[in-house]
């Protein structure tokens, strides 16, 4: 049944149609629709200009700006980065186990998951209070200064970005790590080499592709953070989204907050889109 | 070998600990009388009764829920078929249909509702319910697709085939053969995008019109309100309960039966 | 697992059901609705419900945590809203816009109760588009129990024991205008060598400060979070009215004082029943019930008269002549806005 080639039939094009036309006016659509805005001249009053200009765009070499940039990006890095860490060593794990256990774990992670995105923010601040239990502990261990906070610094936005994009990525790497096959591990086991050598040479080349898709889960999503910075970040936690809701919302400026919008969302597919490539490329080979 | 299981058990302990202490500390404050939560001042359920008298929160909820419902069944139906299409045909026209899809995915919220707002305001919509529900289907249609698409792989298409050699209609093997097949992944797809929605703050609050607060809308200002915090912690309590309710449900639908 | 199924079904049919219910039984009993975007705890609820009752309507209560905001959402389409509660300098920039309805007087007698003095204060000396609801300032709130006997100065800011427990508005005209006024400034400057010089204070500042923030600095003063925050007014009078422990200061350097105003929106789906709020809420006996609800002093003649003393007596509602006389009035900056955007971006980032 399945047709391959490029002509659409009419029951294919029945299909197809709903959800594609769907998304191409609300998602394809308003996408283009911020570039070319991004184009056009501000007007004081927040309304946009009527002349086409190319100013927006230089927004972007502005040195404050692409110190937002940096750290937009070491942060969205170092987010990926320990996501990846606690969610390979747990789909290793999960992977392991019987079946009852398997779903237990699944369950637990799903559930804060599904619940409210901001009443877990809001348990976050509760937790990092500068008065609350947590610092008075870590005070008198003298493991933070008497002056020194955890909110409202970068680590705290590292630390709710990660609670909050953990769980895109160990689902991908559950399911890889599901289908591996770990007789090969044991075949490397008996060829001779260390368990951790079996780890890092078998085990993880064997769930690239979910490695890929936690990335993609991970990484790109971060980039475009602005609640988070928002809530739990200080004066010295704005990224990216922060300044294009800022240019939105504060500073009556439109076309610049698309020329950013525009560059992020550029930014976001050339991820998207490379990381996607990698893995089908890996697939094919 | 033990070692290693030694190591990612840790890791796995550590993980669901960092994923429920959070909730286990608002679940806990929602009985605490101290305000901010910051010492265990005493057993109280004035917050509980405090957010039942709560008109505006209640207000929030219905209106949440009422576009959870109307979103929901659209996008269930348009990512079902979505994903029909994606599974059987392979022509260009399906990869770029998927890249639509799966772009949402991945796209960062804040730039979906940028987006939808400017388009909005360049065609002159009116923001209010509308909008918000044009929303919510389109970030859910994705989802729908995702989870039908991952269904549909155990799926044997050959059983719709044999209908259609027994004389069915194309309509009648669709729904005879193929909807009672599809129907566990339908309403867990479903549910998934009923909870996005119910959730769904960032973009919704950049198509928000008057008088459409919803309820993660109604708590992200509560946040900002001190004597309005603690009641929160209540609300999260009873959130967290429904979550629970919702999750296992979906759980049970999704999971193949293989038996 | 078919029960399973049924059960599913039936329980999202009935909160389907339930949900039309709800309207169907609410459209006969509440006909009329009424759509006010106003500042967050800006207006005391059970005044709201008492206009209910009395004029048969529901009144919606949005709410935005900075002008700038209000206006964006407004110009962005969301149309609907009859009521909005901007400040002076941007009542002007709407009226310019022509987002605003004529006030009518014979629909409003109560406007009769207005001060005269704060025509003075005001864009629309007339009330021509606009009818003045409360008159604010930004000051400082502080810990009694971090900080002893602080002096009353926006130099506060500047104290390094401080750091990192401090919070700055996040609006350029305040924090900005802080800078300015404590450097001899006008808070509407448009020179950019005075806008360098208070980024650079504000930079300064900046060092101690936990974050920018325009709402959550009430809670967090409150819970003992921050040791000193800048804010408004009212919402700061609002927390000492619970909390003994935190105190306010009136820099002598001089404040930012602002007056928000009732307008009627142009697209406003009910024009008559606007009115008719705005009329209720400067009756006297409402409108001083409420300034001692939110905080801030409402300009109401008659109003002024049943208040307590006390409540009068407190400097946050009454300023005293010294720090008056320096205090200034956000004006709309016009076409030099992106000059004070620039200083704000350099002072973010700095």
């Amino acid at each position: 049944m399945k047709r391959k080639g490029t002509g659409a039939s009419a029951a294919e094009w029945q299909l197809t149609l709903p959800s594609l036309g769907w998304l191409l006016v609300f998602f394809a659509a308003p996408s283009l629709i911020i570039f070319v805005i991004s184009f056009r001249t501000a007007d004081v009053t927040g309304g946009i200009g009527g002349e086409w200009t190319l100013t927006h765009w230089r927004a972007w070499s502005d040195p404050h700006l692409l110190a937002l940039l940096w750290r937009t990006v070491w942060i969205s890095l170092a987010a990926t980065a320990l996501c990846l860490l606690i969610a390979v060593p747990m789909a290793w794990f999960m992977a392991g186990c019987s079946a009852f256990w398997r779903n237990a774990i699944l369950l637990l992670v799903i559930i804060p998951f599904w619940t409210n995105f901001l009443i877990r923010v809001f348990a976050w601040k509760a937790i990092l209070h500068s008065e609350g239990a947590l610092v008075g502990v870590l005070r008198s261990l003298h493991l933070l200064g008497a002056g020194d906070t955890l909110l409202y610094t970068p680590a705290a936005v590292l630390l709710v970005l990660v609670y909050a994009h953990l769980p895109f990525a160990i689902l991908p790497l559950y399911a890889a790590a599901e289908k591996f096959d770990f007789t090969l591990m044991d075949a490397a086991r008996d060829l001779g080499a260390s368990a951790t050598r079996a780890f890092f040479s078998v085990f993880i080349p064997g769930i690239r592709g979910g490695i890929g898709a936690a990335c993609l889960m991970v990484f790109v999503p971060v980039l475009g953070s602005y609640l988070i910075p928002d809530l739990v970040g200080g004066q010295a936690s704005d990224m990216i989204g922060n300044r294009i809701a800022q240019r939105a919302f504060a500073d009556r400026n439109l076309p610049e907050a698309s020329a950013l919008a525009s560059g992020l969302a550029l930014a976001v597919m050339v991820a998207a889109l490379w990381i996607w490539r990698r893995q089908s490329a890996e697939v094919k080979a | 070998m033990k070692k290693r299981r030694a190591f990612s058990t840790a890791i796995t302990i550590g993980a669901l600990v960092f994923f429920h202490a959070p909730l286990v500390v608002l679940v806990v404050n929602s009985f605490n009388t101290s305000r901010f939560g910051l010492t265990w001042d005493g057993f109280t359920l004035k917050w509980y009764e405090e957010l039942f008298r709560n008109r505006e929160v209640l207000a929030a909820l219905w209106r949440t829920l009422k576009i959870a419902l109307l979103a929901t069944p659209v996008a269930a139906v348009l990512g079902t078929l979505a994903a029909l299409a994606l599974h059987r045909h392979r022509s260009r026209l399906q990869q770029a249909h998927m890249l639509m899809v799966q772009l949402p995915l991945v796209i960062p919220e804040l730039l979906m509702g940028f987006s939808l707002l400017l388009f909005f305001v360049a065609t002159g919509w009116q923001l209010g319910m509308t909008t918000i529900w044009i929303a919510h289907v389109t970030f859910c249609i994705s989802f729908v697709t995702m989870v039908m698409l991952a269904r549909l792989q155990d799926f044997d298409f050959t059983l719709l085939d044999a209908a259609r050699d027994l004389g069915a209609s194309r309509w009648q093997a669709a729904r005879r053969v193929l909807l009672p097949l599809l129907w566990p992944g339908v309403l867990a797809s479903a549910l998934l995008s009923f909870t996005l929605s119910i959730d769904d703050f960032v973009i919704t609050f950049f198509v928000s019109g008057p008088g459409t607060t919803t309820l993660p809308v109604q708590i992200y200002s509560m946040m900002k309100l001190s004597r309005s915090m603690p009641v929160i912690n209540a609300l999260s309590a009873l959130l967290l309960l429904a979550t629970i309710v919702l999750v296992m449900s979906s759980h049970i639908l999704i999971r193949p039966r293989r038996s | 697992m078919t029960t399973r199924r049924r059960f599913l079904l039936s329980s999202t049919s009935t909160l389907a059901l339930a949900s039309c219910e709800r309207e169907d039984e609410g459209q006969p009993e509440l006909p009329k609705e009424l759509r006010v975007f106003i500042w967050a705890d800006y207006i005391k609820p059970e005044l709201v419900k008492r206009f209910e009752t009395e004029h048969n309507c529901k009144v919606v209560i949005d709410t935005f945590d900075s002008n700038e905001a209000m206006y964006a959402k407004l110009k962005a389409g969301a149309t609907g809203y009859d009521i909005a509660v901007p400040s002076s300098y941007m009542v002007k920039l709407m009226h310019q816009q022509m987002m605003l309805n004529d006030i009518v007087p014979g629909m409003a007698p109560n406007l009769r109760h207005i001060s005269g003095d704060i025509a003075n204060k005001v864009y629309d000396k007339l009330f021509k588009v606009s009818v003045p609801y409360a008159v604010g300032c930004t000051v400082i709130a502080y810990r009694k129990d971090k900080i002893k006997e602080p002096e009353a100065s926006w130099m506060l800011f500047d104290r390094a024991d401080l750091n990192p427990k401090t919070t700055l508005l996040n609006d350029m005209r305040e924090t900005l205008g802080a800078a300015l006024r404590t450097q001899g400034f006008s808070i509407n400057s448009r020179d950019e060598v005075e806008l360098g010089q208070a980024r650079d204070l504000v930079i300064r500042w900046k060092k101690n400060t936990a974050k920018f923030d325009n709402e959550a600095y009430k809670a967090g003063i409150d819970s003992g979070e921050f040791s000193a925050v800048m804010g408004y007014s009212g919402d700061l009078f609002q927390v000492v009215a619970e909390n003994p422990q935190v105190g306010i200061l009136l820099p002598k350097e001089g404040v930012v004082i602002s007056c928000d105003e009732f307008v009627i929106l142009k697209e406003a789906p009910n024009p008559f029943l606007a009115h008719e709020f705005i009329n209720f809420m400067l009756e006297p006996n409402v409108s001083a019930e409420n300034m001692e609800h939110i905080g801030y002093r409402c300009p109401n003649k008659e109003a002024m008269n049943i208040v307590s003393p006390s409540f009068l007596s407190n400097p946050v509602i009454k300023i005293p002549d010294e720090v008056m006389n320096r205090s200034e009035i956000i004006e709309d900056l016009g076409d030099d806005l992106p000059k004070w955007t620039k200083a704000w971006d350099a002072a973010k980032a700095g």
